[in-house]
């Protein structure tokens, strides 16, 4: 077995017992970063000088010596990041993303930077400035997206654990696709200073392992109160210790009965029978909530308000201060339209125009202020869901992962597909997002979803779920 | 359709974008569609419906207002290709 | 046919620089003195991945300043963007509370061109971010016609407070009657220095006229005005300019206009007025401030000045003159009333302030916080003054002597030789017997009747004067003198 083969856990055990060394486990990760990237390319950027050096800084942490990989629109001091896309050229932020400074001060070493579809608009990782990244348990398809490279790295073995963001399903989505664990925590937990913003209010950091034990490592490391982010909640503090003596016992868990109708392909419908009987075995409820504001609006909802605050995020590009700029303007205004027109992708431009369009003065009640509260009455369902039950278990998409450049091209259809991640967003919940086993050489994820600040829990239930489904194995990489 | 593409074209300069014949094509397609899916929020009485926000962060955490300079300053200058001297040099500002 | 009148209606609106020593949602300094660009981070230079952080002073500022413009203050306001493009705006939008103030509507008393009091309401003053400055490189400064500009981001993020008054000034007196008294009510609360060179108070209007016979012009935002004189002026020109289209029959449009200061004109601006919308800042949670809060800020406000002045006026029997001009400094008016709690006459003391104190702060151009005159030193010597202790001429000598040596009351009498109650009587025969001895001549020439203009009787005096250092009663000397020489 490779040192890059280690999950997250069994490697911080190995390197503290000095089983094998902090260099040995980074060359190990180089190697297989270096053999499958060409096949794979889920890096923007690659950092291994950067991670060596850090090696030297004889760091104690809980992750001292641990390679990691993070999506490129978190910001690193010093180093490239890029959003995935062209205007922001190659800027190198003056400070670090607090959730890459926990994760540096306890050790981590940074591998490289993550491809992501462009500001994160997207759901299948083709949509960057730097190219494709492709799915490392069949290159022909997609890794899901926004988080695409992050998770296609965890997948392929580059890192233990990377981190990634989600604003409508961006790393629930791409860990199903690839086959690893992902968490969306709840909105507020991690500080999302330095996280390049797309939708303000719906943007949440997380990590990507192949072990739920890994991601309960991790969370225990970034969840911490920052006084940088406003929205960052200072409550309490949150337990991510990992236990084995965890159980399901008398928790009741429901199925979402508007989803019931929807047609899903059936090796994920499989997988929701599979999954639901081994609760049951381990003495858990099945029920049902009723979710009808959540089945009709969230999708509508969940674009307009994402759109409405992205185009505000976007507005700071403007070539003066950073990134991608025309040095030959005649005017202010003329330098504006150049930098933007050149430096944003087409998705990106197409949300823009629809935030601005539906903030106008003329729109805003009718659009984005309806939106405001048609989000209260979302939160309101899931709250009034959760006081009948611990969680929901619902699928991540409809289908597997599609070949690339299979596209739909009516955008429209494509956004329906985030119905099952993006309500979780709306109303800040954490959401898990769980290998069940493979259907082909394509790995099948669901989700479970819990209340809000219920994250600990929600893993202690992956830890069971794990248990009997298996732990998804490091994909080939087109090797 | 709501938008036509003159109307579509204009928003785009608001954002300070200039879309090629084909962007502007697939922009009004894009943003009609859009608007007709926004369209089923009229079936919903949000008259008594509050905005959004989240009850735990309801407060605004305040700062204390004390100076903490930021010491690495010319790593913001030296990402500005704009940079002249002490200040940011930009063309002219009026046009027309 | 009866002669056309016109009735201008002015709305106001004001920014104000709030005092605090960071800017208002990162921890950079507000110094504005620094160097260019020097007082930025990436919060403010909004970087992205950047956020927000609210500053607790300048919302304590806030509400000090909407106390003093007798607003409510809300315990639940917003933030939002305020979005257009423009070099000086790192983010491309401005966080302004804009929609959900921190306070709610109040008012400022001016006095319309009858004497009148007249309330001009305040709809509301909200927090907001100041953008950077610009400057340009056309050889007169001027914005248009400038081939590039230069962008300091220091001010960026400097904490400001708008003020919007609903349109109920009607002429350029009153706007600036109603700015005069609004700083002074915000210097007073203690929310802003509001230095005027250093420009932390900038005004736009909003001008319209309404007709006899029934017409009402649309409304002309006038903008970028930076001092009183420019308000009044641009006002003033406005209210021409319109008055004479509306007698032409001509239709005054809806309109941004620039105030132009050199030339005296406001021109019509040829950028296109930013697109206004807002949506809420997601990166700033609802300010809730607490009842506690408001009650303790509002505990701690001083008296304003109007309200001080009147009371001035109606309980000490202050002129209004001499009230208005002591209230205008905060500080003097502290001063003041210091002396008052040391006995003294408070008519006497506030002329004593208005000319002496102000006198010798303007020769030495000092503030009165430097004034080197304990307010117990000041009344001491107004009291002696009145009692007939010291003459007038005495009490200024000693007055200035206190001043320039830093030194209290008796130190300065006996350092100048003042004998108190001055020289009278006996004594003063006394010295005018010596001096017509010393200046036979003179004594001469007046008993001869040649001294026709009391050239020489003059004379006389001066020497006396000089003997007694200054402490006898001038026309107690003239009298005996004339007495003497008959």
């Amino acid at each position: 077995m490779e040192l890059y083969e280690l999950n997250l856990s069994f490697l911080v055990e190995g390197l503290k017992a000095k089983k094998f060394s902090p260099l040995e486990v980074y060359e190990s990760c180089k190697n297989r970063i270096e053999k499958c990237e060409k096949n794979i390319h889920a890096l923007i950027t690659r950092t291994e000088d950067f991670a060596k050096s850090q090696l030297n800084e004889n760091n104690n942490g809980i992750l001292a010596g641990v390679p990691t990989i993070l999506k490129d629109n978190l910001c690193t001091k010093g180093i490239k990041t890029t959003a995935a896309s062209k205007i922001l050229g190659d800027w190198r932020p003056p400070y670090d993303a607090t959730a890459w400074k926990d994760l540096r001060e306890a050790g981590a070493v940074l591998m490289g930077k993550a491809n992501m579809d462009e500001f994160a608009m997207g759901n299948t990782c083709g949509n960057s400035a730097y190219g494709a990244t492709h799915n490392p348990n069949d290159i022909s398809r997609v890794p899901g997206g926004s988080s695409g490279g992050s998770a296609a790295a965890v997948s392929a073995g580059y890192v233990p654990f990377s981190l990634g963001s989600d604003t409508g399903g961006s790393i629930r989505q791409p860990a199903s696709f690839c086959g690893v664990y992902g968490l969306k925590p709840t909105y507020g937990m991690v500080s999302r200073y330095g996280l390049i913003s797309y939708g303000s209010s719906l943007d949440q950091i997380g990590p990507f392992a192949r072990t739920v034990r890994d991601l309960q490592l991790v969370m225990s490391v970034i969840s911490q109160y920052d006084p940088m982010d406003s929205s960052c909640f200072r409550g309490k503090k949150f337990d991510f210790t990992h236990s084995e003596d965890v159980s399901v016992k008398g928790k009741k868990i429901a199925l979402v009965k508007e989803f019931q109708d929807f047609k899903l392909d059936t090796p994920i419908s499989d997988a929701m029978k599979k999954v639901q009987k081994i609760l049951e075995d381990e003495g858990a409820i099945i029920t049902e909530v009723s979710l009808p504001v959540v089945a009709r609006y969230a999708v509508a909802c969940y674009y307009a308000l994402a759109m409405s605050e992205a185009h505000t995020n976007l507005e700071r590009y403007d070539g003066i201060r950073l990134g991608y700029t025309v040095k030959d303007a005649s005017g202010i205004k003329e330098m504006f339209e150049r930098v933007r027109s050149y430096g944003f992708g087409s998705e990106v431009k197409s949300r823009i125009i629809a935030g601005t369009c539906l903030t106008e003065p003329s729109r805003c009640e009718e659009y984005y202020v309806a939106a405001t509260k048609v989000r209260t009455l979302i939160a309101q369902e899931f709250t009034k869901a959760f006081e009948d039950v611990d969680f929901i278990l619902q699928p991540v998409t409809p289908s597997l992962p599609q070949k690339i450049g299979e596209n739909d091209d009516d955008e429209m259809k494509s956004y329906a597909t985030d119905l099952y991640t993006l309500p979780v967003n709306l109303a800040g919940l954490p959401g898990l997002s769980f290998f069940t086993g493979y259907s082909g050489n394509l790995p099948v994820g669901l989700q479970l979803i819990g209340k809000r600040w219920s994250d600990p829990e929600i893993l202690n239930t992956g830890i069971i779920l794990e248990r009997h489904l298996g732990t998804p194995k490091i994909a080939n990489g087109g090797e | 359709m709501k938008l036509n593409s003159e109307e579509v074209n204009a928003i785009a300069l608001e954002s300070r974008l200039l879309l090629t014949e084909e962007e502007l094509s697939n922009a009004v397609r894009y943003i009609n569609n859009f608007l007709d899916m926004l369209d089923r929020f009229k079936e919903l009485n949000l008259e008594n419906v509050e905005p959004f926000s989240f009850a735990e962060t309801l407060e605004c955490p305040l700062r204390e207002d004390t100076v903490i300079s930021f010491t690495n300053t010319q790593a913001i200058f030296d990402e500005s290709e704009h940079v002249d001297g002490a200040f940011f040099k930009v063309p002219r500002i009026m046009e027309e | 046919m009866a002669e056309l009148t016109f009735t201008p209606v002015i709305g106001i609106e004001i920014h104000i620089r709030l005092k605090s020593d960071t800017k208002i949602f990162c921890s950079c300094s507000t110094n504005p003195d620094s160097e260019p660009n020097t007082n930025i981070c990436p919060v403010c230079m909004g970087l992205p991945g950047t956020l927000p952080r609210l500053n607790h002073k300048v919302v304590e500022q806030g509400m000090r300043a909407g106390l003093a413009l007798n607003c409510g203050i809300r315990p639940k306001s917003l933030f939002f963007r305020k979005s257009y493009f423009y070099p000086d705006l790192p983010k491309g939008h401005q966080i302004s509370q804009c929609d959900l103030p921190i306070t709610t509507e109040g008012f400022i008393e001016v006095h319309d061109e009858n004497g009148n009091l007249k309330k001009i309401r305040v709809h509301h003053l909200h927090l907001e971010e100041d953008v950077g400055s610009l400057h340009h490189s056309a050889s007169d400064g001027r914005l248009e016609g400038a081939a590039t500009s230069y962008v300091d981001y220091n001010r960026s993020g400097m904490p400001l407070a708008e003020i919007v008054s609903e349109p109920d000034v009607s002429s350029a007196k009153e706007a600036v009657e109603y700015v005069t008294t609004l700083r002074r009510r915000v210097i007073y609360s203690g929310a802003s220095d509001v230095e005027l060179e250093k420009g932390m108070m900038r005004f736009d209007a909003n001008v319209s006229m309404k007709c006899s016979d029934g017409r009402w012009g649309r409304k002309v935002e006038v903008k970028n005005m930076n001092s009183f004189k420019a308000l009044e002026r641009a006002i003033e020109f406005e209210i021409k300019r319109q008055r004479k289209m509306m007698l032409n029959g001509e239709e005054v449009k809806q309109e941004t206009r620039h105030w132009n200061d050199a030339k005296g004109v406001t021109t019509a601006s040829r950028t296109k007025e930013f697109y206004r919308k807002f949506i809420v800042e997601p990166d700033l949670p609802p300010l809730h401030i607490s009842q506690e809060e408001i009650d303790a800020v509002k505990a701690k406000m001083p008296e304003m000045p109007d309200v001080k002045a009147n009371r001035y006026v109606n309980e000490l029997n202050i002129p209004r003159e001499v009230a208005d001009v002591i209230t205008d400094d905060k500080n003097l008016a502290a001063y003041f009333e210091e002396c008052l709690k040391f006995d003294a006459n408070p008519v006497r003391i506030s002329h004593w302030v208005r000319t002496e104190v102000l006198r010798v702060l303007n020769e030495t151009q000092k503030k009165i916080s430097d004034f080197t005159i304990t307010p117990e030193n000041l009344a001491k010597l107004v009291s002696r003054v009145d009692e007939g202790k010291l003459s007038t001429t005495q009490g200024k000598e000693v007055f200035d002597y206190m001043f320039k040596n830093n030194s209290g009351i008796d130190e300065a009498i006996k350092n100048l030789g003042i004998t108190e109650g001055g020289v009278a009587g006996n004594a003063l025969n006394e010295i005018i017997q010596n001096i017509l001895k010393e200046n036979p001549d003179v004594l001469e020439e007046i008993k001869s009747g040649k001294d026709k203009k009391g050239k020489k009787l003059k004379f006389l005096q001066g020497l006396v004067m000089k003997e007694t250092k200054g402490q006898a009663k001038p026309q107690e000397v003239a009298a005996a003198i004339e007495e003497a020489v008959k």
